[in-house]
């Protein structure tokens, strides 16, 4: 535990002939360990994917046989073909479940941030690169944890990714497994952390003030704090609802309950079920700008290069991200307004939650407004980074209603919150995390990634993500609620059955979509154009190292002269100044 | 959208709405809709003509210098104004409303509700306006609130499963308790919605518009189905609205439903469309409904009670003839 | 074969003043901060939100304070024992340094060991739960607090739900008034008339849930600081041949880490114990 200190030396004998386990599993690279991460964050993304892709036959077509895999399921999960009541749910909380933590943070921190953060601020590696090596394998068995709960008796976990008490205290033991998972996951989610700030704070290159650093950076910085102080309390909360789960203690269990016309005598009762809920949302508050920062940052430097000016307004996001990180802290309770919250708490999380919007606003307003002027580019990467600001918006605006207790009413549980936060990660984060891979292939590779496949990729996926998420809106405004296994069972759900099938069909032809990408990853892996160093002629520090970049990233090590975003420089020759060249006066 | 939506008065906004409080709850949410496109669409337009007209080409260069612009500034400020307008203005004072101005205990309807996986129980107290003690102990599949026997105040009390009878025009004060685990108590056509948690007794009042009783509401929400549109998981929840004849006969009758499951229904519209019938004339079988908002369990979908508001008188009458005999119905 | 240098690795920064290590041992335990925070929070939550008599008005009257006040001054000795080690180092004398961290590790053993008795007695300390009261020792209790005798029936665990299965009669010896054992006659009580039979473990009640969460943490976060005091008891050698400056950092990172370890103790002594 207190071993941190334990992994820095002074020397790390890497060269090309370390044995191949060193070198590709067991590497204390961070560009090697930023691979893993991604490669690994990739396929659980499509896992969660598949699971909801299950779920929506399951939803458009009720009570009947999924086609081609519904045989293959076992009996917890479907019985002759058709997916029962608790394998929906168990899909449900792991589709949660693995794209927050399996996927989407893994891949936008894990991934990215270990990549790209040394690299941007001039460091040779990571400042701990043993206990880096740690973190993705405590991540790594944390997802096989995760992964064979579904295996155990009784399916994997089935109480919502959110497992309120008492539930997910009387469920199975697929969610005993579930807090194991977490447990590590979140373990090693507070190594990396402290890995990022203090490669941050500690090892910038000569010259890379503050101020100088790429958005990129300050994303990632203020994300990592995020997850320093926002998960340790759920990593508490898991500890109790083990206690309660294994040691028979009753931190979540009120007294007097009365279970399947048992009364629980043998419980000490006197414990909260909305004290999880606290504990609970004070993490996954955070955790939504955990998902959503590291993608600005993505895409912010994406349009910066594909603009071929500066960023509007660098400062303000800056100040914009470090106010969102603190206010992320105050909000946690807008998620629990129908818990019978009364006015005083509820007016102060309804303010601070209308707080928290402005800044959301200003970085949209300046990433719109560097589009002015601009002499855009539109390759691949770039499109994904333009597509994420109209979804970030719609994700972002529809938030609104919910933010408001008395329009929540309505609202709160029903498809208009999926749709609303889907629209923020997938089409806003995951959009992202594409624009990431293209924009940053070539400098993993050394290689391009195919302009046509990729925009193959980048249009269907466009028009069939809308599809799944609009509909959404209306279902939810029709009062359709989550978590449905049959929706049509109610009779407002039966009504908005035809947005559920267009939803559904939506979701399949996304994953269509898909496969323009998956060729294009592994053809441009060893067939793709080969590219010099700086293919983007961008201007940050990690397009200074080769690309590949060497062990220790830089030939030289770099020194700052500029801040990030030195493009069209009136009176120079290039359209651009790198951050470690000096500018002719 | 009508066609999507099906094809019920249901439409594509909020559902109908059949109580007094909900109204304000309607108009905060399309304030913020109309907000939303109001600052969305000059949003997109000045983003579309970005990049229309910055688009790279021979010949254009981008400019260092950034624009000035005091629109953007004026724009964020307005957002906020009017985010604080819809904070104070409004959401805050449907809140309180909601919650701190529970009906005088002399005017209101008091019942309990008790959750539990997967259904509704309501408690009346009965004429006497007294509520029977319950213990824990006596809970069974027969009594599923635990109700006292021996206590006189439960002589008269009646114990529905699923089924809840409701006035108009006069304030409902509900206890919302639960057996097991955290429910949602939601009629979405009333506005009404508040977490159920084992431990807490939450209170929540409303009032039923006065012309919304079952039988009026019924007909309101007929609706001509095409038969090439009527599929069953759209139409399962509805039933005949008149007689439907094929050359004088009669080929499903007024409140006929359209099959039990999947496979009946089916055939059951296969027959129709093969004898010759082009439309559907339906209405909902229970127009109202309460259902289960938070994920109880594997059956938390099926967890729903009907709904049967009545005007005052009948609900009186309902309320002496039930009380009469307590019987514990436990079938729904 | 390329080799990587990490900067600040010894070398404080000038920004921080801190080198690499000491500031991710900083960090680190601000996020230990928050959890054991949340814990604190769990406490004082339940504590306040619960109805009078569920828990003891103090915790004195069913944990042992002379003891937890021993396990205090071994903690607090420990970690001038911890600082001793390290003013060593930094007068480069390795010898005495390892002495001093050999003492620290016997510190810790005796905490646990003490721990380990307290734990223990807890176990076999039961509680009964009556449905109607009974006379014991002159009044009518509802609640029987005391030890088991050994004729008294083995209790089994319910297989579904863990806790004790009601036995067909128990025979227990009632504590004294202020939680004095082997007070009064031992009483045998029909198994018809018991609601519920528990030890002083943690699904006792909310309060010893608490304590056995925290305290087991608590000797968890003992538990890895032994393991990497050991570590340097047996590797430290090597390490300060190699590099004395950043043996000296590693032995201050660790004694960071101890000091907030101790810091939890000091918090949770008072709490779980005083009030």
């Amino acid at each position: 535990m207190s071993g941190h200190h334990d992994h820095s030396h002074g020397h790390h004998d890497h060269g090309h002939d370390l044995p191949f386990w060193r070198k590709y599993i067991f590497s204390v690279d961070h560009k090697m360990i930023g691979c893993q991460y991604t490669v690994t964050a990739l396929l659980f993304l499509f896992f969660g994917f598949t699971l909801m892709m299950i779920m929506r036959w399951q939803l458009a077509y009720p009570g009947q046989a999924i086609p081609f895999i519904g045989q293959y399921l076992s009996k917890d999960i479907a019985a002759d073909g058709v997916l029962v009541g608790d394998g929906y749910n168990a899909f449900g909380a792991m589709h949660g479940t693995i794209m927050v933590f399996l996927a989407i943070v893994p891949l936008a921190v894990g991934g990215f941030g270990n990549y790209v953060l040394p690299l941007q601020v001039g460091a040779p590696d990571m400042a701990f690169p043993k206990l880096n090596m740690m973190s993705y394998w405590v991540y790594f068995c944390g997802g096989v944890t995760m992964l064979t709960s579904f295996f155990i008796k009784g399916g994997a976990a089935a109480s919502g990714w959110t497992s309120y008490p008492p539930l997910s205290v009387f469920a199975s033991s697929g969610q005993t497994v579930w807090l194991l998972g977490m447990v590590l996951l979140i373990t090693s989610s507070l190594l990396g952390s402290v890995n990022f700030i203090v490669t941050t704070v500690q090892m910038r290159a000569k010259g890379l003030s503050f101020f100088r650093l790429p958005f990129f950076v300050w994303a990632q910085l203020v994300t990592s704090f995020l997850l320093l102080l926002a998960f340790p309390p759920l990593e508490a909360a898991g500890v109790l609802q083990l206690m309660d789960r294994l040691a028979g203690t009753s931190f979540f269990m009120p007294s007097g309950l009365v279970f399947s016309s048992e009364p629980q005598t043998h419980m000490s009762g006197g414990g909260s079920p909305l004290l999880w809920q606290h504990l609970f949302w004070f993490l996954a508050h955070p955790e939504v700008y955990v998902l959503i920062l590291p993608a600005m940052g993505i895409v912010s430097e994406v349009i910066a290069t594909n603009t071929r000016k500066p960023l509007w307004g660098y400062k303000s996001l800056v100040y914009s991200v470090i106010f969102l990180g603190f206010m992320s802290f105050i909000v946690w309770a807008h998620h629990m307004f129908m818990t019978g919250m009364g006015t005083t708490l509820s007016t102060f999380f309804q303010a601070t939650t209308m707080v928290i919007s402005v800044p959301s606003v200003i970085v949209l307003t300046c990433l719109i407004l560097s589009l002015y002027g601009a002499s855009i580019r539109y390759n691949t990467p770039m499109l994904f980074a333009l597509a994420f600001l109209p979804m970030f918006a719609i994700g972002g605006l529809t938030g609104l209603p919910l933010g408001l207790t008395a329009s929540d009413i309505h609202l709160h549980d029903t498809y208009y919150v999926i749709g609303h936060f889907h629209y923020v990660v997938a089409p806003g984060t995951i959009f992202a995390m594409f624009a990431g891979i293209y924009y940053w292939f070539p400098k993993v590779t050394g290689r391009k990634m195919s302009e046509f496949l990729g925009k193959l990729h980048f249009w269907p996926s466009f028009v069939f993500i809308n599809v799944v998420f609009m509909p959404m809106f209306f279902q939810g405004m029709a009062g359709l609620l989550r978590r449905q296994y049959d929706q049509t069972e109610q009779l407002h759900g039966s009504i908005a059955h035809g947005l559920t099938k267009m939803s559904s069909y939506g979701a399949w032809l996304l994953a269509l979509a898909q496969l323009p990408f998956i060729i294009n990853f592994f053809y441009s892996m060893f067939k793709g154009r080969k590219v010099d160093a700086n293919p983007w002629e961008s201007t940050t520090l990690e397009w200074a190292a080769p690309s590949p970049p060497p062990h220790g990233n830089f030939d030289k090590t770099p020194v700052v002269y500029c801040g990030p975003y030195e493009y069209s420089v009136p009176g120079k020759s290039k359209d651009y100044c790198p951050q470690h060249v000096a500018m002719e006066a | 959208m009508n066609l999507l939506l099906a094809s019920t008065h249901y439409g594509a906004w909020t559902p109908p709405l059949y109580s007094q409080h909900g109204g304000s709850i309607d108009k905060l949410i399309d304030v913020v809709h109309v907000f939303m496109f109001v600052i969305f669409i000059p949003w997109a337009i000045f983003f579309v003509y970005c990049l229309m007209n910055f688009r790279a080409r021979p010949g254009h260069k981008a400019t260092y210098t950034p624009i000035k612009a005091k629109v953007s500034k004026y724009a964020e400020v307005g957002v906020a104004i009017f985010e604080a307008f819809l904070l104070l203005g409004m959401s805050m004072p449907v809140w309180a409303d909601y919650k701190n101005n529970p009906p005088a205990p002399d005017q209101r309807l008091e019942m309990r509700v008790v959750a539990e996986q997967f259904q509704w129980n309501f408690h009346y107290s009965g004429p006497d306006g007294k509520f029977g003690a319950t213990r824990s102990s006596l809970i069974s599949a027969s009594n599923p609130i635990g109700l006292a026997e021996d206590d006189p105040a439960s002589k008269d009390d009646i114990v529905r499963v699923n089924e809840c009878h409701l006035p108009v025009d006069k304030p409902i004060y509900l206890r919302l308790t639960s057996k097991d685990v955290i429910h949602s108590f939601d009629i979405p056509t009333m506005r009404v919605k508040q977490d159920v948690i084992p431990g807490m007794e939450i209170p929540i009042w409303f009032t039923i518009d006065k012309n919304a009783t079952t039988d009026s509401i019924r007909p309101q929400m007929k609706t001509v189905v095409p038969m090439d549109k009527a599929e069953w998981y759209k139409v399962r929840h509805l039933v005949a609205a008149v007689d439907h004849k094929v050359k004088d006969e009669v080929v499903l009758a007024k409140g006929a439903d359209l099959g039990a499951d999947l496979t009946k229904g089916k055939e059951l519209l296969e027959q129709l469309r093969k004898k010759g019938l082009t439309e559907l004339t339906l209405e909902p079988r229970n127009p109202l409904e309460i259902v289960c908002a938070q994920l109880c369990g594997n059956s938390h979908f099926k967890m729903k009670a009907q709904v049967m508001t009545h005007t005052a008188e009948d609900f009186a009458k309902w309320l002496t003839e039930s009380s009469k005999k307590p019987e514990m119905q436990t079938d729904f | 074969m390329s080799t990587t240098v990490i900067p600040h690795d010894l070398e404080p920064h000038p920004l921080t003043g801190m080198y690499n290590g000491k500031f991710g041992i900083w960090l680190f335990l601000a996020s230990e901060i928050m959890l054991f925070g949340a814990l604190f929070s769990t406490y004082v939550l339940l504590r306040v939100g619960a109805p009078p008599g569920q828990w003891p008005a103090h915790g004195s009257e069913i944990l042992n304070v002379p003891l937890a006040t021993l396990n205090t001054a071994v903690l607090i000795s420990s970690s001038v024992t911890m600082v001793m080690s390290w003013a060593a180092l930094k007068m480069k004398k390795f010898g005495s340094a390892q002495v001093w961290l050999t003492i620290t590790f016997l510190c810790a053993g005796a905490f646990l060991v003490v721990k380990y008795f307290e734990y223990t007695d807890k176990f076999h300390h039961y509680q009964v739960w009556l449905n109607d009261p009974m006379p014991v020792g002159g009044h009518e209790v509802t609640t029987i607090k005391g030890h088991l005798t050994a004729d008294s029936p083995k209790l089994e665990c319910s297989e579904k739900t863990g806790a004790f299965n009601i036995p067909e009669y128990v025979i227990i010896t009632p504590d004294g008034d202020h939680g004095s054992s082997g007070h009064g006659e031992a009483v045998r009580v029909e198994g018809s008339k018991i609601k519920r039979i528990s030890n002083f473990g943690p699904r006792h009640s909310p309060y010893l849930a608490t304590y056995f969460t925290m305290t087991g943490l608590h000797g968890l976060h003992i538990v890895g600081g032994m393991v990497v005091i050991l570590y340097f008891m047996l590797v430290g050698g090597a390490i300060w041949k190699r590099s004395p400056e950043k043996y000296t950092n590693r032995i201050e990172c660790t004694g960071l880490y101890w000091h907030f370890v101790d810091l939890v103790w000091i918090f949770l002594f008072p709490v779980l114990y005083l009030l």
